[in-house]
């Protein structure tokens, strides 16, 4: 397999960020009916599902060095999106190894993990084809790679990483590698426990569904993965939706119209994992983002109609939440047109192998 | 005491001395010291007054019956107080803190750098329900407030005040309120008394 990146598109500015035909028919669709509400859901995480983006642990898709770039951009500008209490080394050491053994496993074109043992002390060497980067360093040993072990390893990989140190029946966001957020800041939330970071989300926590994942989370066994979906809309594809740089990107929200909102509106799904790691006991928390724009998601009918009807039966309170109250009514007036009202069947499958032509 | 429903809020309770401790620290803001209930407070901790003692900070009187007493001028004092008094305090040490939200949580944090782990604390909240905000956007703190919306004392921008706590700010988080539309700014409200 091979992936042909696009190294020059861009998160900012010109907004250049596009999907080839392939990425939207892989795009994790994350609605199985034409409800939403919040619920529990949590499921292993395996090696198959209903898009491509399942088959492998750790997805790397054409976007792969764009986002590298985004990243270190944002970190550039803001280095507090990368943060880890002192006591987190261990898990540090166990995000590096998870990455680089799946990567290199996953995709031997593009990533190689040589070792000259699995424990602390011994040699290893990695190579990262697409970033052109080549690394000798002794693992356990911080002095020996150009940064500390999670922030090198995740400036390397797609998608935002938190870890949780699991202690008191409870976990703590006691390190994250954060510039991709869907409007949440690390810089306030980190050390928080699971119910206070979740202190925001509305309607949640009475129904029960932070009580429950947190219970199913601590009992999260080594080697088996778990995984869930979760949403929002971004307005252009904006990786660093911060609250810091909110005053940026804020003013976007009202720049939508019916005319313009196929391609400024874009929905943002977060392919979010639940790893078990081995030494520390802490849970890693990958948090992969996939943006496509209405104009994308209407070449598949099933997706242009079923948006539509999510977004029109969406409850106030998780509209006003994600951010969408201001630009709603423009993005529905915009669906309307692409939904005939026909049935649609159960499942988030595109129901399609080729696309409607642009 | 004041109810709420934000979930990354602590529940504050009254002090209660720990008799499992062997030695107990109270610390209270002197703005939320009220006559009659220093008394009070002096009788809630009669069981351990042989191994209690006060620090009264900014306080302008002395009290009495609440251990041995030293005053000490404002939270930075609080600070430097724990800092050289770190030797001493150890797993049997039980701490009391009584103030305002934002000094409950810059003792309780100090308090934390020198060993103090959550199992030994104890936080009332008392006096002005005013909040400290940290601002996302150039993370400067906003002392005092009392208005739904407030200006940002370090960029300026009129900041929305969430009810979004974080412990280790001891603050609550503050938006800008009008970045989706420059300069619509919702009437301002005083909420916090
Ligand atoms: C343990 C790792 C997890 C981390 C680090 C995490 C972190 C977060 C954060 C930072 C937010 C944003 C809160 C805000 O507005 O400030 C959030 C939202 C949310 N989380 Fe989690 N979360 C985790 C696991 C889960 C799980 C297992 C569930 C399962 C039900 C869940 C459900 C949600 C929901 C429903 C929202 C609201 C999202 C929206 O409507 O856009 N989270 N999470």
């Amino acid at each position: 397999m091979s992936i042909a990146f696009k190294p020059e598109e861009t998160f900012r500015g010109d907004y250049s960020y596009r999907n080839s035909d392939a990425a939207i028919l892989r795009f994790p669709f994350p609605f199985p009916e034409d409800r939403y509400m919040y619920s529990v859901n949590i499921e292993p995480h395996t090696r198959s599902g209903p898009s491509d983006v399942f088959l492998r642990p750790f997805d790397v898709d054409e976007h792969y060095i764009a986002e590298c770039r985004d990243r270190a951009i944002t970190l550039e500008r803001d280095p507090g999106r990368c943060q880890v209490l002192p006591h987190m080394m261990m898990a540090q050491w166990d995000t590096l190894e998870l990455l680089m053994e799946n990567l290199s496993a996953d995709y031997p074109e593009l990533f190689s993990l040589t070792k000259e043992g699995d424990d602390f002390g011994s040699r290893w060497t990695w190579i990262n084809r697409p970033l052109r980067i080549k690394q000798s360093f002794i693992f356990g040993d911080a002095g020996t790679l150009p940064c500390e072990p999670f922030e090198y390893i995740t400036r390397q990989a797609q998608g935002d990483f938190a870890i949780c140190d699991q202690r008191d029946d409870n976990l703590y966001m006691d390190a994250g590698m954060i510039t991709a957020q869907a409007d949440w800041s690390l810089e306030f939330d980190v050390g928080m426990s699971f119910m206070e970071w979740h202190g925001p989300v509305p309607l949640a926590h009475q129904a029960g569904v932070f009580e429950r994942a947190l219970k199913y989370l601590l009992m999260l066994r080594l080697g088996q993965p778990v995984r869930r979906l979760n949403w929002t809309m971004s307005i252009n594809p904006r990786l660093d939706t911060s609250p810091e740089s909110f005053p940026e990107w804020g003013p976007d929200r009202s720049s939508v119209t019916p005319d313009n909102a196929g391609h400024k509106v874009h929905l943002r799904v977060e392919l979010q994992t639940l790893w078990r790691l081995p030494r520390s006991n802490a849970i890693l928390f990958p948090i992969r983002c996939y943006l496509a724009s209405l104009d994308d998601l209407a070449r598949v009918p099933k997706w242009g109609k079923r948006l539509n009807r999510v977004l029109a039966t969406l409850p106030p309170q998780l509209a006003e939440y994600k951010g969408l109250t201001r630009y709603l009514p423009a993005t529905l007036e915009w669906l309307a047109k692409h939904d005939d009202g026909a049935e649609l069947p159960v499942g988030t499958e595109a129901g399609v192998t080729t696309l409607a032509p642009r | 005491m004041m109810h709420s429903d934000i979930k990354s809020r602590p529940e504050y309770r009254a002090l209660e001395p720990d008799l499992a401790g062997n030695r107990h620290l109270l610390v209270i803001e002197g703005e939320t010291l009220q006559h009659g209930r220093l008394d009070a407070l002096a009788g809630t901790f009669a069981p351990v007054a042989g191994q209690l003692q006060t620090w009264l900070v900014g306080a302008p009187t002395a009290a009495s019956g609440l251990g041995k007493v030293w005053q000490l001028a404002g939270p930075d004092a609080v600070l430097d107080a724990f800092a050289c008094a770190s030797r001493g305090f150890g797993m049997g040490d039980r701490l009391y803190v009584q103030g305002t939200e934002p000094f409950l949580w810059s003792v309780a944090g100090a308090a934390a750098l020198v060993g103090f782990g959550p199992g030994q604390v104890q936080l009332h909240h008392a006096g002005s329900l005013r909040r400290r905000v940290w601002c996302t956007h150039c993370h400067a703190f906003t002392d005092g407030v009392t208005t739904n919306i407030v200006p940002c004392g370090g960029c300026g921008r009129h900041l929305l005040v969430r009810d979004h706590f974080s412990r280790r700010l001891g603050a609550f988080m503050g938006v800008m309120v009008d970045a989706e539309a420059p300069g619509e700014i919702p009437a301002i409200e005083e909420v916090f008394a």
